[in-house]
C-alpha cells in the first residue's frame, strides 16, 4: 500500500508550502496553519523548522542552486526547486547527517509524485557536498547571497541605517526567542515563573517588561501551565511595552485601530478589565482570532470589523481616552519572526503602507479627547513609515505634542523611539506618544 | 539485498491468486527482506509478493515513520472483522491515486512468521486498513475494484498512457 497524501513528511510538507508561499504570494503561517495538521506530531517541529530556515535564507539558497543547476525549474515544478532549497539548507545549516539529508530528501521527491527528480537532486546536492568550499566562498562577492536579503530590502536598510544595517541584516537571519505575558489578572510574573521552572521550563523575567517571561527555548503553547485557562500569551516583549505607554486608567474609553491577533487590546485589557475598549481590524477573519483570545483570557471588547479610517462607517461619536495605532506596515522589523516578508513584500508596498498609515493618523487625530493620548507603532525599521510620519504629522497638526519618556521603550530618535532589530533581544518596533492639547 | 521490479495496473498480472507457502525457509526469509527493501524504497507502508510477481502468500508491512516497525506476514488469514473504516488509500501498483475505501474498522488476523511459527493478533486503524488491503493482493483483487466503474476506467486509461510513455 502506498503512503496517503495526509502521510507527508517533513520535508514534502516544507517544499509544498515554500513553493505556496514563492508562486501565489500567501503569507507563511496561513500556509503552515493548513499543512500542520495533516502532519504526524513528531515531524511538525522539524517541518517548521525547514519553513522557517529556508525562507530566512532563500536569496542565498536560490543563489547557491543556481551554480548547481544547469538550467532552472519551470514553475509546475516549485515544488521540486523548493524541495532543492530545503535539501541545501539541510546540508548547510542543520546537522542533519549529510547521507540522511540527501537520500531523505530524494524519497520526498518520490511522496510528491515526483520520481523524475530524484537523480537530478541526488546529482545536484552531491555536487554541493563537493564544491561546496568554493561555492561559499562566491557569497562574499554577493551581497544579496551573502547577507540573505533581497536587494531592494538590504539598500533601504543601507539608506536609512549605514552605520546599522550590517547589525539589522544579521539579526533578521536569527531565530526569534518565544516571549509570553504574564495575564496580571490571574497571576504576578513571579508565581508564573515558579509554575514554569515546576515543569522544567526554563524562563527568565523579560527585563524593561513588568509582564514579560522570556523562555530559554520555544515551547508548544499546550505544554506552558495554565495557557488554556489565559494565564500568559504569547508576545514580543517590543510590544508588550506599548501599554505602559499609553498609561491606561480605570474608566477610560479606548480604541484599538488594527487589532488582530489582539494581543495588544488584550493587554490593554488586563490592566483595568472594566475599561471599555473597541478593537477594530479590516479583515473578518482576523477578528475571529481577536475573539479567540480575548475568550481565552475571559475579557471582553466591543469587536468591529472596519476600516479604521473611514470613522463614518463605524464610530458612534463618543470620544477616546487611547487610541492605540499599531498600523499595518512593511515588517521590517520583525524578518526574524516573519521570513517570507523577504519573498512577500515589494518596495513599492512602502509607499502606499505609508499612505496608509498617514491616514490612521490623520482619521483618528480628531476622534482623541483633549488631553488623551495617542500611541503610534508599527514593527518597520524604515524612517518612512516611522520617524518622517511622525514628523510630518506632527506639521499637520498643531494641537498634539509628542511626548518624551524618561524610560524610553527603545534608542530615542529627533521623533520617536526606534528598537533596530539586533538592539537587543525583543522584535525591531517604533514608537511614538501624542498628546492632544 | 535487491530491489524489485513492482508491476502496475492493469498489469493481469496482479490479478493471479497466489498460493500458500508450505515451508518458511531461507528462500523465504530472503525475499521477506527484498520486499521490505523494495516497499522502503518506493516509498510505501505496505507490499504484498504480487506486486513482486510472486505468487506466494507473503506481504510486508510498515506503518511507522522511521521504518522501525516491519511486519512480515506469511499465509495471513482474516478470522474475524467488525466495524466500518473510510480511509483514502494509495497502491505502489496504482501510482499517484489515492481513492476513499470502505473496509472493515478492527480485525483479528492469523498468520505464519519468519520462523514458521503461528500467530494470531487483533489491530484497528491504519494497520488493519493495510493488512486488508495487502491480503486483497495475494487474491488478485486491487483497491480500485472497490471504486466505481469510471473511476477505475479513469486510473486505467492514464496509467496505460504513462506506459505507452515510457516505451
Amino acid at each position: 500500500m502506498a503512503n496517503n497524501t495526509r502521510s507527508l513528511c517533513a520535508r514534502s510538507a516544507a517544499a509544498l508550502t515554500i513553493a505556496e508561499v514563492q508562486l501565489k504570494h500567501r503569507s507563511l503561517n496561513v500556509v503552515m496553519a493548513a499543512f500542520l495538521p495533516q502532519l504526524n506530531d513528531n515531524e511538525r517541529s522539524f517541518y517548521q523548522q525547514l519553513c522557517y530556515g529556508v525562507l530566512r535564507l532563500h536569496p542565498t539558497l536560490i543563489f547557491l542552486g543556481n551554480q548547481l543547476l544547469k538550467k532552472p525549474f519551470k514553475n509546475k515544478d516549485a515544488d521540486i526547486a523548493a524541495l532543492f532549497l530545503t535539501g541545501l539548507y539541510q546540508l548547510r545549516d542543520l546537522r542533519t547527517p549529510s547521507h540522511a539529508a540527501i537520500s531523505e530528501t530524494v524519497n520526498a521527491a518520490k511522496k510528491l509524485g515526483k520520481q523524475w527528480a530524484t537523480g537530478l537532486l541526488n546529482a545536484c546536492l552531491r555536487n554541493y557536498q563537493r564544491q561546496h568550499t568554493e561555492l561559499e566562498a562566491q557569497l562574499q562577492h554577493n551581497p544579496v547571497a551573502g547577507t540573505a536579503h533581497p536587494e531592494w530590502l538590504l539598500q533601504q536598510y543601507q539608506s536609512d541605517w549605514p552605520d546599522h544595517w550590517q547589525q539589522i541584516t544579521q539579526a533578521n537571519n536569527q531565530q526569534a526567542p518565544m516571549m509570553l505575558r504574564v495575564n496580571r489578572q490571574q497571576a504576578s510574573r513571579e508565581t508564573y515563573l515558579q509554575q514554569l521552572l515546576q515543569q522544567d521550563i526554563g524562563a527568565t523575567a523579560l527585563r524593561d517588561c513588568d509582564d514579560g517571561v522570556l523562555l530559554s527555548k520555544a515551547y508548544d503553547v499546550n505544554a506552558l501551565p495554565n495557557f488554556e485557562t489565559g494565564m500568559a500569551s504569547v508576545q514580543d516583549g517590543a510590544a508588550q511595552l506599548v501599554v505602559k505607554m499609553l498609561d491606561i486608567q480605570p474608566d477610560q474609553h479606548i480604541l484599538d485601530a488594527c487589532a488582530a491577533p489582539g494581543g495588544k487590546s488584550c493587554h490593554i485589557l488586563e490592566q483595568h478589565p472594566d475599561n471599555t475598549l473597541v478593537a477594530l481590524d479590516i479583515s473578518a477573519e482576523r477578528l475571529k482570532q481577536i475573539e479567540q483570545n480575548l475568550s481565552r483570557l475571559q475579557l471582553g471588547a466591543q469587536l468591529k470589523a472596519a476600516d479604521a479610517s473611514d470613522t463614518d462607517a463605524w464610530w458612534d461619536g463618543e470620544l477616546f481616552d487611547r487610541i492605540l495605532i499599531d498600523a499595518p506596515c512593511s515588517g521590517s522589523g520583525v524578518i526574524r519572526r516573519h521570513p517570507d516578508i523577504k519573498l512577500l513584500r515589494r518596495p513599492e508596498d512602502i509607499t502606499s503602507l505609508a499612505h496608509t498609515q498617514q491616514q490612521l493618523l490623520d482619521k483618528l487625530w480628531p476622534l482623541l479627547k483633549a488631553d488623551g493620548l495617542m500611541v503610534y507603532t508599527t514593527c518597520s525599521a524604515f524612517k518612512k513609515e516611522n520617524e518622517q510620519q511622525i514628523e510630518a504629522f506632527l506639521q499637520r497638526h498643531p494641537d498634539a505634542k509628542e511626548l518624551r519618556f524618561e524610560q524610553a521603550p527603545a534608542t530615542a530618535r529627533p521623533y520617536g523611539y526606534q528598537r533596530l532589530p539586533g538592539d537587543d533581544v525583543m522584535d525591531g518596533f517604533y514608537y511614538a506618544c501624542l498628546r492632544r492639547r | 539485498m535487491a530491489i524489485l521490479n513492482i508491476l502496475h495496473f492493469p498489469d493481469p498480472r496482479l490479478r493471479k491468486k497466489a498460493e500458500p507457502i508450505t515451508d518458511v525457509n531461507d528462500k523465504i526469509r530472503q525475499l521477506a527482506d527484498d520486499m521490505l527493501e523494495t516497499m522502503y524504497d518506493a516509498p510505501g507502508i505496505g507490499l504484498a509478493a504480487t506486486q513482486v510477481n510472486i505468487q506466494k502468500r507473503i506481504l510486508v508491512i510498515d506503518i511507522s515513520e522511521d521504518k522501525s516497525d516491519p511486519l512480515v506476514l506469511i499465509n495471513p488469514e482474516i478470522v474475524a472483522a467488525e466495524g466500518e473504516r473510510e480511509f483514502e488509500e494509495g497502491c505502489l501498483s496504482v501510482p499517484e491515486a489515492y481513492e476513499a475505501v470502505i473496509r472493515a474498522d478492527k480485525v483479528k488476523i492469523k498468520a505464519v512468521n519468519l520462523q514458521g511459527e503461528d500467530f494470531e493478533f487483533t489491530t484497528d486503524g491504519l494497520l488493519a486498513t493495510c493488512v486488508q488491503h495487502e491480503i486483497d493482493h495475494l487474491d488478485g483483487k486491487l483497491f480500485v475494484d472497490y471504486l466505481s466503474n469510471l473511476k477505475r476506467q479513469r486510473i486505467k486509461k492514464r496509467l496505460e498512457k504513462h506506459q505507452k510513455q515510457k516505451l
